[in-house]
């Protein structure tokens, strides 16, 4: 196997860490870093050695993540009835989330992508204002007003989840 | 070093590790001085402990074999109805997102796991929107001017309980509606609505249905679009090429009615 593959390979649990956090669901989110480490190996001859694979896997999953997300937008988004109460399906046995897991990855999901991908990026895989930028093709302001928004907008459904919870509202 | 001041802006350059180090005692002394600044940053802090506590275990699983696949180069020939599956769930997450968080917790494991009934009810009430709305004088077998029988025909045929839902409100009066063919040997109901100005939306409803789904379906840009929702034993795609708002909003009155009807 060559160091290309194996930089590669070791990416992996980043990348799906990374995917989980957009999308939650776990096959899903496989699915996009499968679909990321196809383009990739398609594209192995326009990584420079030397440059950073995370950065340049990062890069390709993101460009995919948001490609999708506007064409699903264009698709019209405002398409779904809130779910039933008696809807709710219980997480699968391999992934046991504790409420306050459960909430935390709800919430995120709820916030815009942008912001969401913005937040993860810094929050989550420690990467600086100046590589998360640049990974999403934004400017440096706009990452960091992504990251403001995402916090605070996390906060508030947060604490709307919890409020909910307190009192116990059955929505019916 | 002068003073500066400090502001929101920098609880979070603060906490991403982009505050100059030279800044961070003036920075602190700032936050004591500010109780409310300061509750912001405990409650970041205590948000993004959560946000990794909730991921870490990713990072332990170990990788699943078709990825690793894809890189060794021994992917093994994947199945096209499988592929890139995922931004359906990304599409339940946007879309979930408008209707708040409360409707968002089942709606992405449910239409991520979905196979492909999904898919094959929109395009069929798709296809049949485009083959029928289009027909001036054979759009419907039977008129709205005889709704009970259609009615009773429809629900007797396909084996659902069917009340034409009345669009007056969204501004859609019924046509009529049609028999069809749908999945393998099951049969649909299409209903067909007409607003003032012409525009043609249709309901296409079915018992053949074994998964829990729903979703907004296009088969080409430009075309019409599905509102769609699949539960056990019923399934219903509102189609039309209306603006996204206006066929969402025509959907949710049409299915509420439906699934009222279904269920009375």
């Amino acid at each position: 196997m060559d160091d290309k593959k194996a930089a590669i390979l070791s990416e992996i649990p980043r990348l799906r860490r990374y995917a989980r956090s957009l999308l939650r669901d776990r096959d899903s989110a496989d699915d996009l870093v499968q679909d990321c480490l196809e383009r990739a190996l398609v594209r192995l001859d326009n990584w420079q050695t030397g440059e950073s694979p995370r950065r340049w896997l990062f890069t390709i999953m993101h460009h995919l993540f948001i490609d999708q997300m506007r064409k699903v937008n264009r698709r019209g988004e405002a398409a779904m009835l809130p779910l039933e109460a008696g809807e709710a399906q219980a997480a699968p046995a391999d992934q046991v989330e504790t409420i306050a897991s459960r909430e935390i990855m709800d919430a995120l999901q709820a916030i815009s992508p942008d912001r969401r991908a913005a937040l993860v990026m810094v929050a989550i895989e420690g990467f600086s204002y100046a590589e998360a930028a640049n990974i999403l093709g934004v400017p440096a302001g706009t990452l960091m007003s992504r990251i403001a928004r995402g916090r605070e907008e996390l906060r508030g459904l947060l604490d709307d989840t919890s409020r909910r919870r307190s009192i116990r509202i059955v929505e019916k | 070093m002068t003073r500066r001041d400090f502001s929101e802006r920098d609880i979070h350059m603060a906490l991403d590790g982009e505050l100059p180090g030279e800044e961070r005692m003036a920075y602190d002394a700032w936050l004591e001085a500010n109780p409310e600044m300061k509750a912001k940053s405990t409650r970041y802090i205590a948000d993004r402990a959560a946000m990794r506590a909730a991921l870490a275990g990713v990072m332990d699983e170990p990788v699943p074999a078709r990825l690793r696949q894809v890189v060794l180069g021994e992917a093994p020939a994947k199945a096209s109805a499988w592929r890139s599956r995922w931004w359906l769930s990304a599409a339940a997450a946007v879309m979930l997102a408008v209707g708040g968080l409360g409707g968002y917790v089942a709606g992405v494991d449910s239409i991520a796991r979905g196979g492909d009934g999904d898919d094959q009810l929109a395009e069929q009430a798709i296809a049949a929107h485009v083959t029928y709305a289009a027909e001036k004088r054979h759009a419907v077998e039977v008129p709205a001017s005889d709704k009970d029988h259609l009615q009773t025909w429809l629900s007797n045929r396909v084996g659902l309980k069917l009340v034409a839902p009345d669009l007056a409100a969204e501004g859609f009066e019924l046509v009529g509606g049609r028999l069809l063919p749908a999945g393998e040997q099951g049969k649909a109901a299409m209903l067909l609505y007409e607003d003032a100005k012409g525009e043609r939306i249709s309901l296409y409803v079915t018992a053949e249905s074994s998964e829990t789904s729903k979703g907004t379906y296009a088969a080409e840009a430009g075309g019409p679009a599905a509102v769609y929702w699949l539960d056990k034993g019923y399934a219903c795609a509102v189609v039309g090429s209306l603006p996204p708002e206006r066929l969402s909003d025509v959907a949710k009155s049409a299915y509420g009615q439906l699934l009222a009807g279904i269920s009375s």
